[in-house]
C-alpha cells in the first residue's frame, strides 16, 4: 500500500480553450452569487463574449505554435487533433454569434406563473435570469468536450454537461411560456432517454472490448472473437444516443417542438453548436471506435441518412411555422451530412469526406444562426411572429431584411454563389467518390424538395401583399451585426470558399487521433 | 456457498418488492418498495466484491434518488393519479408491442452472447483503491468536468424553483413591534401562551400549568385536547371551571 | 467478506435498539388515554385540514433536495480519494480541492440567492 500513484500528465495548453470556457462559466456563477442584480448583466455579457473570443484565440494559438497537434491529451481523455480543433473553432464562433442574439428573450422570473401579478412585479422590479450566460458557457464547454472526447466515459460526461444547461435554457422563453416549458420537458425526457441508451451502449461495448477507449475498442475488433452480439447491440444502442443528438430520423421527434419552444437565440445555438458537436462525436465513434466494423454499420447509416433527408424535406413542406420549418430543414441537413459519414474507404477518401463534413458544418451553422437571427427581428405584439402568414409581404415592408432571409434560405437550398452550394458539393462529391452514388441521388432529390419550401417562403415574402397589421421589425444593433456577419460569411463562403476548404482539408488531413 | 444463499434470499425479496412496486395502489408504497429493491441490489453488489458500487447504490440511489422520488410524489400530491386517456390512438398497443420487441431482441442478443473472462477486474484487484487510481489518473479530466454538472444542477434548481423575495422579510424586531402595537390597540397579551405543565406534577400536554397560588392557568389548557376530553366527559372539573371563568381564554377559543 | 462485519454488527445494534425502544414503551410509560393521541402528531397540535389530493409539498423543497444530491455526489468522489489518500499524494489533494471549490461555487450561489432561507 505504500507505492504511490504517479500524477497524470495534463497538456494544459492543448486543453486551454476548454479550460477558459469552463473557468469563465464558473466565474459567471460567482458573479451571479455576489454581484447586485443591476450589475449582473453588465458583467456577464462581456465575460461570456470575451471568454469565447479568448478560447477561439487559444485554438488558433495552439495551431500556430506547434502546427496541427495529433495527440490524446489529459491521459488520453481528450483528443486534440485537427478535426477537434477545427470543430472547437467552429463551435466557439457559432456560440459567440448566438450569444450576441440574446436580447429580451428570457423570462424575468421562471418560477412566477405565466401572466400572474407576480410576474408583472418581477418585470417591474427589473428581475432577469442572467444565469443564462454561465449556463450557455457550460453548454458550450460540453459541446467542445463532446466533439473531442477520446473515450466513451468522457463522451458521456460531456454529453450531459452539454445537454443539461440546454434543457433548462429551453424552458426560459419570455413569451409563449407554456410552449417553452413544454419544449424543455420534452427535450429533457427524450434527452434523458437517449442518454440512457448511450450509456447502455457504452456498457455493452465495454463488456465486449474491456475498455472504453475509442482506439482500444477499435483494436479489439480484430482480437476479440465470439462476442459479436455484445458488439452489435452495443454499437446499435450507442448509435441511437448519437443519432438522437443530431436529430436523425427516426429519432427526430424532439427537434421541431424544442426548436419552436426554446428562446430563439438558444434555438440558434442548438441548431448550430450542438449539431456540430454531435457530428464530431458521431464521427469519432463510427470512424475511430467502430471504423473496422464499417461493413456492418454502413447499411444502417445509409438507411438513416435516406430517411433523414426525405422525412426532413417532406415534413418541412407541410409546416406553417417558420421555426418548425427551420427545424425540419435542420433535420434534412443532418441527413445531407450523413451521406459523407458513410463515404469511407482509405485514409485519403476519409480525409476528403471529413473535410467536406467540416466545411458543411461551418457553412450551415453560420447560415442557420443568421436565419434564426432574422426570426428574432420580426415581431408581433405577443412576441416573435412565427406563423408564415405573418411573413407575407415582408419584402415590401422591409426589403433588406427579406432579402437577407431569402439569401439564407437559398444557401440552405444549396443554390450556387452561396455557401450552401459548396457545402453540398463537398459532401456529395465525397460521397460519390466513396461509392455512395445512390445516397447522393436521394440527396439531390431531397435538396430539390427542400428548395421548394425555401422558395415558397421567398415567394410569400416578395410576391404577396403585406397584411394591414403586419409584424413590426425590431433591429437591435447586436442582432443586426450577427445577421450581417452571417450573410457576409454565406456570401464569402459561396464565392470564395477556398481558404476555408483548405483549412478544413488541412484539419482533416491526419484524421482522428487513435 | 454464502454467496448463493444471499443471492436466493435477496432474489425472492427483491422480486416480491418489485412486484409490490408495480402493483401498489399508493404511489408512496411503490416508492418504498423501490427502496427495498435498491437495498437488495446494494447487498448483491457487496456480495459480488464490488464494495464501491454497493456504497454508491446506498448513498446515491437509496439515499438521494429515492428521496427525490418521494419528494416529487409529495409535490405532485400523494393521491393524484395519472390521466389514463390515450392521446394518440392506439399508442398504448404500439408502445407495448415495440417495448416487448425491444426486450426480446435484447434478451436474445445478450442471452446468446458469450461473455469472455473479465478483463477489468483482473488488472485491478482492489476495488476501491483501483477505482481511485483510475479516477485520479486516466479519468481525472472527466472527474473535474463532473463539477460543471453539479453546478448546473444547483443553478437549475434555483432558477426553476426559487422564488426571489421581492419584499423585505419581517424580522423578529418587526414582529415584536407588531405584537405590542396590537396589545396597545386591543389589549391582547403580547407574550406567548404559557406552556402546559408549569408548576404542575407532569409536563404532559393534557396537564394545565399552575399559577403561583396553585390555581389553573386557563390559557395553558390545550383547546384541542380539552375539546376531546369534554366530549368524552373526562375533562377534570377544575379545568372546566378555570376555562369558564377565563374570559380571555373563551375569546381565544372563538378565534 | 469480513469487510462487512462491522456494518452488519451496526445494523443489528440499530435494529435491536429500535425494536427494544418500541417494545419497552407500553410497559414503562404512563397511560392517560386521550383521543387527541390518535391524531396525527399525537401531541395536541390540531392537524390543519388536508386539501384535496393530499397535502402537497411546496416547490421550495426542490432546492434542498437538489443541493442534497449535489453534495451526495461529491461524497461519492471523496470516498475513493480518502481511501487512497496516501498513495495519491499532492496531485490528488490539488485535484480534490479544485473539485470541492468548484462545487462550493454552486453552494455560494444558492446561499447568496437566499435559497437556504426558509420561507
Amino acid at each position: 500500500m505504500t507505492d504511490t500513484i504517479t500524477a497524470p500528465t495534463i497538456e494544459y495548453l492543448l486543453l486551454s480553450p476548454l479550460l477558459v470556457v469552463f473557468g469563465a462559466a464558473i466565474v459567471g456563477v460567482l458573479v451571479e452569487a455576489f454581484a447586485p442584480r443591476y450589475l449582473r448583466a453588465a458583467f456577464q455579457v462581456p465575460l461570456t463574449l470575451l471568454s469565447l473570443v479568448a478560447a477561439f484565440a487559444l485554438v488558433i494559438f495552439v495551431v500556430v505554435k506547434d502546427g496541427v497537434p495529433n495527440k490524446a491529451a489529459a491521459m488520453g481523455a481528450v483528443a486534440a487533433d485537427g478535426p477537434a480543433l477545427f470543430i472547437w473553432g467552429t463551435i466557439l464562433l457559432l456560440a459567440f454569434v448566438s450569444v450576441l442574439l440574446i436580447g429580451d428573450d428570457f423570462v424575468p422570473s421562471a418560477v412566477a406563473v405565466p401572466g400572474s401579478v407576480e410576474e408583472e412585479r418581477a418585470v417591474s422590479e427589473g428581475a432577469a435570469h442572467t444565469e443564462v450566460y454561465p449556463l450557455v458557457l457550460f453548454a458550450v464547454g460540453g459541446m467542445l468536450l463532446f466533439a473531442a472526447s477520446n473515450d466513451l466515459l468522457v463522451m458521456f460526461v460531456a454529453l450531459e454537461v452539454m445537454s443539461l444547461p440546454l434543457y433548462m435554457l429551453c424552458g426560459l422563453a419570455r413569451r409563449r411560456r407554456l410552449l417553452s416549458q413544454e419544449a424543455a420537458m420534452k427535450y429533457f425526457l427524450l434527452g434523458a432517454f437517449s442518454s440512457a441508451f448511450f450509456l447502455y451502449g457504452t456498457a455493452l461495448l465495454y463488456g465486449y472490448a474491456g475498455s472504453i477507449d475509442l482506439s482500444k475498442i477499435s483494436t479489439s475488433l480484430s482480437s476479440v472473437g465470439g462476442q459479436d452480439s455484445l458488439l452489435f447491440i452495443g454499437a446499435a444502442v450507442l448509435g441511437v444516443g448519437l443519432f438522437f443528438k443530431i436529430g436523425a430520423v427516426p429519432f427526430q421527434m424532439w427537434k421541431p417542438d424544442v426548436y419552436q419552444g426554446a428562446p430563439t437565440p438558444i434555438t440558434a445555438l442548438m441548431a448550430s453548436g450542438t449539431l456540430v458537436a454531435a457530428f464530431g462525436a458521431l464521427l469519432r465513434v463510427f470512424w475511430v471506435a467502430l471504423g473496422n466494423l464499417e461493413w456492418d454499420w454502413s447499411p444502417v447509416v445509409w438507411a438513416v441518412a435516406i430517411l433523414t433527408m426525405v422525412v426532413g424535406a417532406i415534413l418541412a413542406i407541410t409546416q406553417t411555422d417558420i421555426k418548425r420549418m427551420l427545424a425540419y430543414s435542420s433535420i434534412a441537413h443532418a441527413g445531407f451530412i450523413l451521406t459523407a459519414v458513410v463515404a469511407t474507404a482509405g485514409a485519403k477518401q476519409n480525409s476528403l469526406a471529413l473535410s467536406g463534413i467540416l466545411f458543411y458544418l461551418v457553412a450551415y451553422g453560420l447560415t442557420t444562426v443568421g436565419a434564426f437571427g432574422v426570426v428574432t427581428m420580426v415581431r408581433d405584439p405577443g412576441g416573435e411572429a412565427w406563423h408564415l402568414s405573418r411573413w407575407a409581404g415582408l419584402g415590401k415592408r422591409s426589403p433588406k431584411l427579406a432579402m437577407v432571409l431569402a439569401f439564407f434560405l437559398l444557401a440552405m437550398a444549396g443554390i450556387p454563389l452561396t455557401s450552401g452550394f459548396f457545402a453540398k458539393y463537398a459532401v456529395f462529391s465525397a460521397a460519390v467518390s466513396g461509392g455512395a452514388v445512390a445516397l447522393v441521388v436521394v440527396g439531390v432529390v431531397a435538396s430539390a424538395i427542400a428548395a421548394f419550401f425555401y422558395v415558397r417562403v421567398i415567394v410569400l415574402m416578395f410576391f404577396s401583399d403585406p397584411a394591414a397589421d403586419g409584424p413590426s421589425i425590431v433591429m437591435p444593433i447586436a442582432t443586426r451585426g450577427v445577421v450581417g456577419f452571417a450573410a457576409l460569411a454565406t456570401v464569402v463562403l459561396g464565392v470564395f470558399p477556398q481558404p476555408v476548404l483548405d483549412l478544413a482539408s488541412k484539419a482533416a488531413q491526419s484524421l482522428f487521433v487513435r | 456457498m454464502g454467496e448463493t444463499f444471499v443471492f436466493w434470499v435477496l432474489a425472492v425479496v427483491s422480486v416480491i418488492a418489485a412486484l409490490g412496486l408495480v402493483f401498489s395502489r399508493k404511489a408512496v408504497y411503490s416508492a418504498l418498495m423501490l427502496g427495498v429493491v435498491m437495498l437488495s441490489l446494494a447487498v448483491l453488489y457487496a456480495v459480488q466484491d464490488a464494495p464501491f458500487l454497493a456504497v454508491v447504490q446506498i448513498i446515491v440511489y437509496t439515499g438521494a434518488v429515492m428521496m427525490l422520488f418521494l419528494f416529487v410524489l409529495m409535490m405532485v400530491g400523494v393521491d393524484s393519479s395519472d390521466s389514463l386517456v390515450e392521446t394518440i390512438k392506439g399508442q398504448r398497443f404500439w408502445a407495448v408491442l415495440a417495448g416487448l420487441g425491444f426486450a426480446v431482441l435484447l434478451a436474445l442478443g445478450i442471452g446468446n452472447a458469450f461473455i469472455g473472462p473479465a478483463k477489468g477486474l483482473a488488472a485491478y484487484p482492489q476495488n476501491v483503491p483501483s477505482l481511485a487510481e483510475l479516477i485520479f489518473t486516466r479519468h481525472v479530466f472527466a472527474f473535474e468536468v463532473t463539477s460543471a454538472l453539479l453546478i448546473t444542477a444547483a443553478l437549475g434548481a434555483v432558477v426553476l424553483a426559487h422564488r426571489e423575495r421581492l419584499t423585505p422579510k419581517l424580522t423578529q424586531r418587526d414582529l415584536a413591534r407588531q405584537r405590542f402595537k396590537e396589545f396597545a390597540r386591543t389589549g391582547r397579551n403580547p407574550a406567548p401562551l404559557p406552556g402546559p405543565g408549569t408548576y404542575a406534577r407532569h409536563n404532559a400536554i393534557d396537564k394545565p400549568a399552575l399559577l403561583p397560588d396553585g390555581s389553573i392557568a386557563a390559557q395553558s389548557v390545550n383547546r384541542y385536547v380539552a375539546r376531546y376530553e369534554k366530549a368524552e366527559g373526562t375533562l377534570p372539573p377544575e379545568v372546566a371551571q378555570a376555562l369558564e371563568s377565563d374570559s380571555e381564554a373563551l375569546e381565544l377559543e372563538k378565534e | 467478506m469480513e469487510l462487512y462485519v462491522p456494518i452488519l454488527v451496526l445494523a443489528v445494534l440499530a435494529a435491536g435498539f429500535a425494536v427494544f425502544s418500541v417494545g419497552i414503551a407500553p410497559f414503562t410509560g404512563p397511560k392517560r388515554w386521550n383521543r387527541a393521541k390518535l391524531d396525527a402528531y399525537e401531541c395536541g397540535i390540531e392537524p390543519t385540514p388536508q386539501p384535496i389530493g393530499g397535502g402537497r409539498f411546496p416547490l421550495k423543497y426542490m432546492i434542498t433536495a437538489m443541493l442534497f444530491i449535489v453534495f451526495d455526489i461529491e461524497i461519492i468522489f471523496l470516498y475513493p480519494w480518502a481511501v487512497t489518500f496516501d498513495k495519491l499524494g499532492v496531485f490528488g489533494l490539488v485535484e480534490m480541492v479544485l473539485f470541492i471549490v468548484t462545487v462550493l461555487v454552486a453552494y455560494a450561489y444558492v446561499w447568496r440567492r437566499r435559497g437556504l432561507d426558509w420561507d
